[in-house]
């Protein structure tokens, strides 16, 4: 499996550590750009609703927005950018088979899968 | 509307827009918050010079707000910057200011303001159209989808007393845009349905909306302000 899957750290509401997530996810995916090599963030989906606190919606929701952004600058360079959002009856090998399937996919981009059926009702991200 | 509200970002802009916008409205103690030295704002606002990324910034405004008498009733979370480059460029440095400014500086304030806020309370977060992807702008976007989770993660934690909400403005006549090469400028403004850039005063009538109670139902939302070019 070519690229990289990034996994949000889970925080508190605590700046530093949100910040140090953030630039963590930010290093890994300037390096996949600099390789032209694909990559996914998994997010919680009550993180993107803002479920589990401050920190945890802004690393989730921060990661679906610079997922968005990566995506257009792959677009033309022939890589992609992709977040895959589970809930808790996921099971970890459900989530990663999702993450290989939009890394060998190449032609879903910029988009937000989410496992699993409670994000049904709920805000759009 | 009467008490206290707290406009990050002052200056300049979208920001100096609300905070005028709201001074001229009501019995209203407006301060206006904002690192830049050469602040001058309406005699109707009260000015604090403070680096909301300072270590004392938070609780610098905290001071001014009890200092004021006046309820906390208010909160519009604006300050902001860019440091655009595309990711395979982006610096380290240019990556850590615009987190700090658009997203760490908002959540210390929130975190130090929010047990003040008043029963009725409003929070605008101002988020960005470029929460939805913006090529260039890896670190802007990010910080503004953070903003947009941290809206909804405080809408919860504070209901039902206080609603949060966030505007996204999209392409505005401010200091911000115009930095944009004139070129560019104009063919973004060709893809806008309504035709033309926003301006600050069209995001302050939206924030002027929120913090008011002709929103009271509405809280965790993201309102995109931005002449309809996320359709196109």
């Amino acid at each position: 499996m070519s690229g990289h899957v990034h996994w949000a750290k889970e925080v508190r509401d605590d700046w530093p550590a949100v910040l140090a997530e953030l630039t963590s996810a930010f290093h890994v995916s300037r390096r996949a750009a600099q390789d032209e090599e694909s990559f996914v963030y998994v997010v919680r989906q009550d993180d993107l609703l803002g479920r589990r606190g401050s920190g945890n919606a802004i690393i989730a929701c921060g990661l679906l927005s610079a997922a968005r952004t990566a995506a257009l600058e792959g677009a033309r360079k022939g890589w992609t950018a992709n977040v895959v959002a589970y809930d808790d009856a996921s099971d970890r090998s459900g989530v990663e088979e999702w993450a290989r399937r939009l890394l060998e996919a190449g032609d879903v981009n910029g988009e937000l899968i989410r496992v699993g059926s409670g994000h049904i009702g709920k805000t759009l991200a | 509307m009467n008490g206290t509200i707290v406009v990050t970002g002052a200056a300049r802009g979208i920001g100096r827009a609300i905070a005028e916008k709201m001074a001229s409205t009501g019995p209203l103690t407006v301060i206006g918050v904002d690192v830049a030295p050469e602040l001058a704002l309406s005699e109707s606002i009260t000015p604090v010079q403070v680096d909301l990324t300072s270590a004392e910034g938070p609780r610098v405004v905290r001071e001014a707000v009890q200092a004021s008498g006046a309820p906390l009733v208010g909160l519009v979370n604006n300050a902001g910057i860019t440091r655009d480059a595309r990711l395979v460029n982006m610096a380290d440095d240019d990556f850590a200011a615009v987190l700090e400014v658009n997203l760490g500086a908002a959540f210390r304030l929130s975190t130090e303001l929010a047990p003040l806020m008043s029963d009725g309370g409003s929070v605008v977060n101002i988020a960005s159209r470029a929460y939805l992807g913006n090529f260039g702008q890896f670190n802007y976007s990010m910080s503004k989808g953070g903003v947009v989770g941290m809206t909804r993660a405080m809408a919860l934690s504070l209901a039902p007393h206080v609603r949060v909400n966030a505007v996204a403005p999209g392409l505005i006549s401010s200091e911000m845009s115009m930095a944009i090469p004139e070129e560019i400028r104009e063919k973004m403004v060709e893809s806008i349905p309504l035709d033309r850039m926003g301006t600050p005063d069209e995001i302050a009538n939206t924030a002027w909306w929120l913090l008011t109670p002709l929103s009271s139902y509405l809280t965790g939302e993201v309102i995109v302000v931005g002449g309809g070019r996320s359709l196109v």
